[in-house]
């Protein structure tokens, strides 16, 4: 069976270790897949390189079989792509906008906009240098699904969105799986791919860490945890929380690194007065250095 | 830091255009030396002639004084044409600087960096009149050079050069406030250029006919009132004292505007946002055909390109009889022969070359804009939302030349049926197939053009306006100076200008078309080639 994506060593060399370099990757049909790493690790310079825009140093990129660069037009017929840098438009209107690529691509439905700028609650009728970011991003996602591609290709698609179009972005995503398509989603939100993807592949510094399934994921779930006692800190009832690191302890308060679950440290904290107890998502980079160093 | 932001972001367009301008200034001193001779006679014969001509072209000129010296050449010739251009450069500044930065959310950073919103702008006028101040030295130190022992008093070109600076940043000012009140850049820097153009041809219809106290609008009359060259340095306390209290009032208003209104938004009262609240594509079948629906975009910009150079061509051609008849009466033998080996003796010869040579720079001009939002396509990410859809690079490359040719086409036509009606009107008959021939060839000057710059701006697209710009000023300086030197043929022929010749004046030069079309050719295959090797936006 053909690969959705296909790369072979595809590289990308910018200078200065900037870049993708030597990526081997397999996406198979129907699969959402997502692409993980931090800012500058070369998640957009693979996007561009898959989309045809840029060329590669070195190595293949295929798409359905066809190879991005030499057959880029019959490419783009399967794909629809969401650009992480959002394109100015000016002085059109979002229906223009949309009338225009729609007329550009020619295999558009008029009622399948119309049903995403429902779903997205998105006014086409506005200049599209009035939009709000949110807006634009919006704008951005009809144009990638509006002609029901068999590939979708999103580089940090919910960007701006706020919490409800995200939910509504990810019913999207979800209904273009239903129907087959393959996606490839770029992000650097670990929560974010845990919402629709199979398998999550991570790249740092223009290399690909690894690739995996999602439920191996759930090992890579972390928070970083601050919790701030009226008393003394519980040094020793924290340490002895195996899930628990990065410990560190200042004054009254302790930070640190929690994997799995929470209730192994809310039983250590239990019986003492804590005034303040925050938590959050590590950022991908905290991730890195602590699996992969 | 603001300044050196500013200064950075106009540091090629700042070195070209001080190359252009002391270059002119070179040409202009030299070609004065070539045409008007040595001897004290030679000198009076020059200006006997030059000050009949002078009167003719008053619509466009000043009106002559003292041609027989260099002084009064450059004030004429040169300063009188120049000051123009430095209007137009205004323009396009002051509209980068009150909308451009805008635009690209450049304002919106300094401003939460905690820039306030008047220093901003005032940094900005100040880095312009800074830059302008260079410029203007640098011109009159390369005009000092070249003046080859001519008397050119150096007090009296720096009132001029005063002068200039005056009406240029008069212009800014005026330009500045236009930016207040629209919401983008193009829409600035068209309304500004547009009005400097009226106010030109204000200033022109004063030296001939009674207007009134119009004429004190326009800048260019203010300007014209010091002759410093000509007057020992002397410049119009009023012409001048105007200038720089309109400057500075416009500039004033313009920062008070840009410190209230809101960002993105108009100074205009009642301008709001309207929405036709709808969730629907554009019904518009144009904009899902391929060339029409880029050109629907930018239909109001062709229709008011279209509408300024009709009214133009008819200006042009509405005097033309007068001028001919002038020139062709003179009382100047060597004129009178001048003209009449030059085939402009007779009216629809004339009609073409007033016509045609106005449109050649025009149309080029057109291109030059074309191929800016080309090379804006690319760094906006337009390109990439393009190149994402099936859509090959050919077909980008075609279909931009194509909807160039076009909209060009449009222009032409109506230009060519407005001169065709205008001549009749003063009883002049045209040969209508030479009219549409030479409406027709005039589509080889932007394809050429176009084409230049496709290939520029696929290869390196910040550059693409400078170095088009370039190629279109170095084919009017060698269009205009060929004659002047006696250059070799060969010369004249690395004009574009030139390559298209004079097709309603004398026979149609098909070498120079070919030409032309060949570099067309070759320019938009090597575009394609370009295009499909360098990354997109990089």
């Amino acid at each position: 069976m053909t690969e959705a994506i296909e790369t072979k060593g595809l590289t990308k060399d910018y200078g200065n270790g900037r870049g993708i370099f030597d990526l081997d990757l397999g996406i198979a049909e129907g699969e959402v897949f997502g692409f993980l790493g931090p800012n500058g690790a070369g998640k957009t310079t693979t996007i561009r390189l898959l989309m045809g825009l840029i060329h590669a140093t070195r190595g293949s990129a295929r798409i359905f079989g066809l190879d991005c660069d030499h057959d880029a037009v019959a490419v783009k017929r399967k794909v629809g792509y969401c650009p992480g840098e959002l394109p100015q438009f000016g002085g059109w209107r979002g229906s223009e906008v949309v009338a225009y690529v729609a007329g550009l691509r020619g295999d558009v439905k008029d009622a399948t906009i119309t049903a995403l700028a429902e779903r997205l609650d998105l006014d086409l009728g506005r200049k599209y240098r009035e939009y709000s970011h949110g807006n634009k991003q919006k704008l951005a996602l009809i144009l990638a699904f509006m002609h029901q591609p068999a590939l979708v290709i999103l580089d940090e698609p919910t960007t701006g969105l706020d919490p409800l179009v995200q939910q509504e972005f990810y019913g999207i995503v979800r209904d273009a799986r239903t129907r087959g398509a393959t996606m490839f989603i770029s992000s650097h939100v670990l929560s974010e791919v845990e919402h629709v993807c199979d398998r999550v592949g991570i790249v740092r510094e223009g290399h690909l860490a690894t690739v995996s399934p999602l439920e191996d994921l759930v090992g890579m779930r972390a928070f970083r945890v601050e919790i701030d006692f009226a008393d003394d800190v519980p040094v020793d009832r924290l340490k002895r929380v195996e899930e628990l690191d990065q410990l560190v302890v200042t004054d009254h308060r302790a930070t640190g690194l929690l994997r799995g679950t929470f209730e192994p440290l809310m039983a250590a904290v239990a019986g003492t007065r804590v005034i303040g107890f925050t938590s959050r998502e590590p950022s991908l980079e905290e991730i890195f250095l602590t699996y992969y160093r | 830091m603001l300044i050196r932001i500013a200064l950075k972001q106009q540091t090629v367009g700042v070195i070209a255009l001080a190359l252009v301008v002391a270059i002119g200034g070179v040409l202009n001193t030299l070609a004065f030396v070539q045409i008007a001779g040595t001897t004290p006679a030679e000198r009076a014969a020059f200006a006997q002639q030059m000050t009949l001509l002078g009167a003719q072209l008053s619509y466009m000129l000043p009106v002559p004084v003292r041609i027989d010296t260099l002084a009064g050449y450059l004030e004429w010739r040169w300063f009188g044409t120049l000051v123009v251009v430095f209007g137009i450069w205004a323009a396009i500044s002051a509209s980068g600087s009150g909308r451009g930065d805008e635009e690209r959310g450049l304002v919106e950073q300094w401003l939460a960096a905690g820039v306030g919103r008047a220093r901003y702008l005032i940094t900005r006028v100040a880095v312009f009149a800074a830059i302008a101040t260079v410029v203007i030295g640098a011109m009159q130190l390369s005009i000092l050079l070249s003046a080859d022992g001519e008397p050119l008093a150096r007090g009296d070109l720096f009132a001029m050069g005063v002068n200039l600076l005056a009406t240029t940043l008069c212009c800014y000012g005026i330009a500045l406030v236009i930016a207040q009140l629209v919401t983008t850049r193009r829409a600035a820097g068209g309304i500004a250029a547009g009005l400097f153009i009226a106010l030109f041809l204000i200033n022109g219809a004063g030296r001939t006919a009674n207007i009134g106290a119009a004429r004190w609008l326009s800048p260019f009359y203010l300007f014209e009132r010091s002759r410093p060259l000509t007057e020992g340095g002397a410049l119009d306390p009023v012409g001048i004292g105007a200038l720089l209290g309109a400057g500075a009032v416009l500039l004033a208003i313009g920062v008070v505007t840009f410190a209230r209104r809101d960002l993105g938004g108009t100074a205009l009262p009642g301008t709001r946002r309207e929405s036709r609240g709808t969730r629907s594509p554009s019904r518009d079948p144009l904009l899902r055909l391929p060339v029409l629906g880029p050109l629907r975009q930018q239909r109001i910009w062709v229709a008011a390109w279209l509408v300024g150079f009709v009214a133009l061509s008819a200006s042009l051609i509405s005097i033309t009889r007068t001028i001919v008849d002038s020139l062709t009466s003179s009382e100047v033998p060597f004129m009178r022969a001048y003209f009449e080996r030059a085939g402009l003796s007779v009216y629809d010869s004339f009609v073409g070359v007033i016509w045609l040579s106005t449109a050649t720079l025009l149309l080029s001009v057109y291109a030059i804009i074309q191929v800016a939002s080309w090379s804006a396509d690319d760094g906006e990410g337009r390109l990439a939302t393009i190149l994402s859809a099936p859509v090959s690079h050919t077909r980008v490359i075609l279909e931009r030349l194509a909807t160039l040719l076009v909209a060009v086409g449009l222009i032409a036509a109506a230009s060519s049926v407005a001169v065709y009606m205008v001549a009749a009107g003063q009883g002049i008959t045209l040969d209508g197939g030479r009219v549409a021939l030479a409406a027709t060839l005039l589509l080889t000057i932007p394809f050429a053009f176009g084409s230049i710059g496709q290939f520029v701006s696929a290869s390196r697209p910040r550059i693409a306006v400078v170095a088009l710009s370039t190629v279109a000023v170095f084919s009017y300086f060698v269009q205009q100076f060929v004659p002047l030197f006696g250059w070799p043929d060969w010369v004249a022929n690395l004009s574009l200008y030139t390559l298209y010749g004079t097709p309603m004046s004398g026979d149609v030069k098909w070498a120079g078309v070919a030409g032309l079309v060949g570099i067309g050719i070759v320019a938009t295959a090597a575009s394609l080639v370009a295009l499909r090797r360098r990354d997109v936006g990089a």
